[in-house]
């Protein structure tokens, strides 16, 4: 009988990772975009 | 309606400052989720992506339900600005849609042996996915506003109308899948901690969609606004 939850951290920081990158990376690319087009306001 | 560059510029600042309070509450949700809640003992600390994954999952099934919405109230009202709102949410529910592609196969690695499985849910998800991809390339393939804004509103219509279907596919198949634990007839069936957090994220997810949404529908409106104003 199994005690002890399964070793498989990585795979969790692997997820939290990629979502960090995605969101900031939009959040970015939005903020980039929004800054040209506030400049040209 | 023409919209004015005033009028996107606020709308912009709006979605911008939604946006960094939603990437505060995402770093909440990290913490929540790393510190205060405890580990699956079956399924161990892989189990955690869930609080990201079905968040994730959430906003892009509301993102890409309301590109349908507003499609079909375009073509009842004819109001660009639903069009523009439309396209709006499509771009932002393909980001959440990343997200719920690549989290799950990740948590599918550990917890089924698979990074991958055709089962319904998984396939559907794929197909809504690739729908509102083929949108996005049918909005750049269309010059003509009025053209463009009807073609899309049908391709809209059709990816709304496929959303219930991956919701329901964990009933309506049989599915690897785990049947849903928040959207169901009966109880939440998850311990309070975690239920918790789930909540807070899909909360976060929520705010991180309306923010980028507005943020990405203003940018439209200011190209219209623009538009506008060269043609006069």
């Amino acid at each position: 009988m199994q005690t002890s939850p399964p070793d498989n951290g990585g795979y969790m920081i692997a997820a939290y990772l990629i979502v960090g990158v995605v969101i900031l990376g939009y959040a970015l690319s939005l903020l980039r975009r929004a800054r040209t087009a506030l400049r040209r306001e | 309606m023409t919209p004015t560059p005033e009028n996107a510029a606020a709308t912009i600042r709006r979605g911008l400052l939604l946006s960094t309070v939603g990437l505060l509450g995402l770093a909440l949700v990290y913490l929540l989720a790393h510190r205060f809640t405890p580990i699956e003992v079956r399924q161990g600390l892989a189990q955690k992506i869930f609080y990201v994954h079905a968040p994730a999952a959430w906003a892009a099934m509301l993102a890409f339900a309301l590109v349908g919405v507003c499609g079909g109230l375009y073509l009842w009202l004819r109001d660009p600005r639903l069009d523009l709102f439309a396209e709006a949410s499509a771009e932002v529910g393909l980001v959440f849609g990343l997200i719920m592609l690549t989290t799950g196969p990740i948590w599918g690695k550990p917890i089924w042996g698979t990074w991958w499985t055709w089962d319904a849910r998984l396939t559907l998800t794929l197909l809504l996915v690739f729908l509102f991809v083929g949108y996005r390339a049918l909005r750049g393939a269309l010059s003509d506003p009025a053209e463009r804004a009807r073609y899309s509103a049908v391709v809209g219509i059709l990816g709304l109308m496929l959303v219930p279907f991956v919701h329901l596919s964990v009933y309506l198949f049989r599915t690897l899948h785990p049947q849903p634990v928040l959207l169901k007839p009966s109880a939440p069936s998850m311990p309070a901690p975690m239920l918790r957090t789930l909540l807070t994220s899909i909360a976060v997810f929520t705010l991180l969609y309306v923010g980028f949404a507005m943020t990405r529908y203003g940018l439209g409106l200011m190209r219209e606004a623009r538009g506008a104003a060269d043609a006069d």
